[in-house]
């Protein structure tokens, strides 16, 4: 990288959102290898399918309201639905 | 050996422009869109939309200016978008962050509601990056003509018949970079371009701000001053305390290191050389200080909490944070002659921000509380303070261990922020006030905002873990003030 370059780092230059949904599958199932409060499959599965038919996900992957990849919230045990009208799960 | 400090009350070093207290709002995450804006009829209480937990928050802060609405994403940003009827605004996906859709329903408008609401001045950054000309001066026309004109009839067809005040204007937002990947003298020439058709109508008068450097890129604000410097008002200068590297991991916001901390520190304490710098830049070309240095994006910069998508720069915010906007805001008080606004990166729930929420809960930061303190210097008298303070040691140097800022007020009190750096060390501090006119110290409180360990911070289950409370082992001696700071604490004294 050039001198100029590292005087012009952005946040924009920064930003990665355009990530495939199994790179973040990839990024979520290690980020779930440091957590030891999980869920089971079938509770997880359960949950996913509320949130994937949710007007809140934005790109398959992203709750709006509290900006969580959705595979990764769903498998915390002590986390739950943060929509504002009432937890759905 | 004990911190020794000398507050002169009669050597005044200028006015705090209350401007420094400024805060940033982007269309970024969850900043405006859930952080501020619900949408009138969300289940979440509001007010034409924006919600009121939030709002009440913010009051609190007497926030003066809030720049919006980017950052980045202003040189993307279509103005003419986001206004008319909500329902038929265009909807589109913002690049920049997150790829989310962005239905354009918080715009001019509702922008303008909120620094209503919040009592404060509209800093509004314009598009030069991917915009025009003619729309950077239409945008202008649209808010503040008052009389016939093809946009201030729009603006009155969509509901607001008398211009807004508008005083701050920014024209482009890191043109080095996401703004247009300019150089210098591109810039300088498009800028002087753009700045001709930012008209002034009526009485409203616009302070004209120019697209600042990048950290340390001296040269960029060496071109900007000589090539356009009698044609702003401000100049913007962007720093983000980053421990770790920009690409190859910031660092995390919560699970750090004693190093991770002293690195911190002296990255925060790091911003007293840029402004002083740049600012000798700036007084080759403007010596009798009259274009302001405005440090329009400044606070911590780490990972995104995890699980989080990270175009939503979704951060935790712990008293480490609470000491990096404590040091900063005491730099910015201590250059009160150039530095003429600051805006921290950003508001809600993006960076160092001041509330973090999810659905409707809402919980204030460390960084909220260091705002709320330091808000007693909003166009207060800074005084001239001499310090002979220990020093704070890391494994390869070391650093002041305690860091401050005082000022005077128009009721003559004496107001002193006060920082000890140190994640181990307990700071004596002994401090001499001079010159009160021959009164002697009479009454004295202190507030403190400290924490048993580094990464303490306020969360959804626990929400008042790190809060100020009042700090009572004030000794006062005639007109000398003792006491020991605790480590990791930011310290506000209040003299009369």
């Amino acid at each position: 990288m050039m001198e100029a370059d590292t005087k012009r780092n952005c946040k924009s230059c920064f930003q990665v959102e355009r990530r495939s949904k199994s790179q973040i599958s990839k990024l979520v199932q290690e980020q779930l290898q440091l957590e030891t409060n999980l869920v089971d499959d079938t509770l997880f599965k359960k949950r996913m399918d509320i949130c994937l038919s949710c007007p809140s996900l934005s790109s398959e992957t992203t709750c709006l309201h509290c900006g969580c990849y959705v595979e990764f919230r769903t498998k915390l045990s002590y986390k739950n639905c943060p929509h504002p009208s009432g937890a759905k799960w | 050996m004990s911190n020794s400090i000398i507050i002169n009350a009669d050597i005044e070093k200028g006015k705090i422009n209350k401007n420094i207290y400024g805060h940033f709002a982007e269309h970024l995450g969850r900043c405006i869109y859930e952080g501020i804006w619900v949408g009138e009829d969300s289940s979440i209480p509001n007010t034409k939309g924006i919600r009121n937990d939030v709002l009440q928050a913010l009051k609190n802060l007497n926030i003066p200016v809030l720049r919006w609405p980017g950052g980045c994403f202003a040189d993307e940003y279509h103005w003419k978008d986001g206004v008319g009827p909500r329902e038929t605004r265009k909807r589109m996906v913002n690049t920049h962050w997150g790829g989310v859709v962005e239905n354009n329903h918080f715009g001019t408008h509702e922008f303008m509601l909120l620094c209503e609401l919040l009592e404060c001045e509209p800093y509004i950054c314009g598009n030069v990056g991917s915009g025009t000309v003619q729309e950077m001066s239409e945008w202008v026309e649209y808010m503040t003509f008052d009389g016939e004109s093809p946009m201030a009839n729009w603006r009155s067809e969509n509901g607001r018949e008398k211009p807004w005040k508008l005083t701050y204007f920014g024209v482009g937002n890191e043109n080095w970079g996401c703004g247009g990947n300019m150089r210098p003298e591109y810039y300088a020439d498009l800028y002087r371009q753009f700045q001709t058709y930012v008209r002034n109508y009526g009485d409203n008068k616009i302070y004209k701000i120019a697209g600042g450097a990048n950290v340390d890129d001296y040269n960029w604000t060496e071109v900007l001053m000589r090539n356009a410097g009698r044609f702003m008002d401000g100049l913007s200068l962007h720093y983000y305390t980053i421990p770790g590297d920009f690409w190859l991991g910031k660092g995390s916001a919560t699970d750090f290191t004693e190093d991770e901390w002293f690195i911190t520190m002296k990255k925060a304490l790091h911003m007293d050389e840029l402004v002083t710098k740049h600012g000798t830049i700036m007084d080759k070309y403007d010596p009798e200080k009259r274009v302001g240095m405005i440090v329009d994006e400044w606070g911590t910069w780490f990972d995104v909490e995890p699980g989080t998508n990270p175009g939503f720069l979704y951060q935790q915010n712990t008293i480490r944070d609470a000491l990096v906007a404590g040091i900063t805001l005491n730099i910015f008080n201590n250059h009160c002659d150039r530095v003429q606004m600051a805006n921290i990166a950003q508001t809600v729930n993006v960076l160092q921000a001041m509330v973090l929420t999810e659905g409707d809960q809402m919980i204030l930061t460390p960084t909220y509380h260091v705002f709320d303190m330091y808000k007693v210097h909003q166009d207060a008298t800074c005084l001239t303070v001499e310090s002979k303070t220990t020093s704070f040691k890391g494994q390869k140097d070391e650093i002041p261990s305690v860091h401050l800022s005082a000022s005077k007020n128009a009721q003559g009190e004496v107001n002193i922020t006060l920082c000890n750096l140190s994640n181990q060390d307990s700071a004596p501090v002994s401090i001499e006030l001079r010159g009160l006119l021959g009164k002697n110290v009479t009454s004295v409180k202190g507030k403190i905002l400290t924490s048993e360990n580094m990464n303490d911070r306020n969360t959804f289950e626990n929400p008042t873990a790190v809060e100020p409370v009042s700090f009572e082992r004030l000794n006062i001696n005639e007109n000398e003030l003792s006491f020991e700071m605790p480590p990791m604490s930011v310290l506000l004294i209040t003299a009369s």
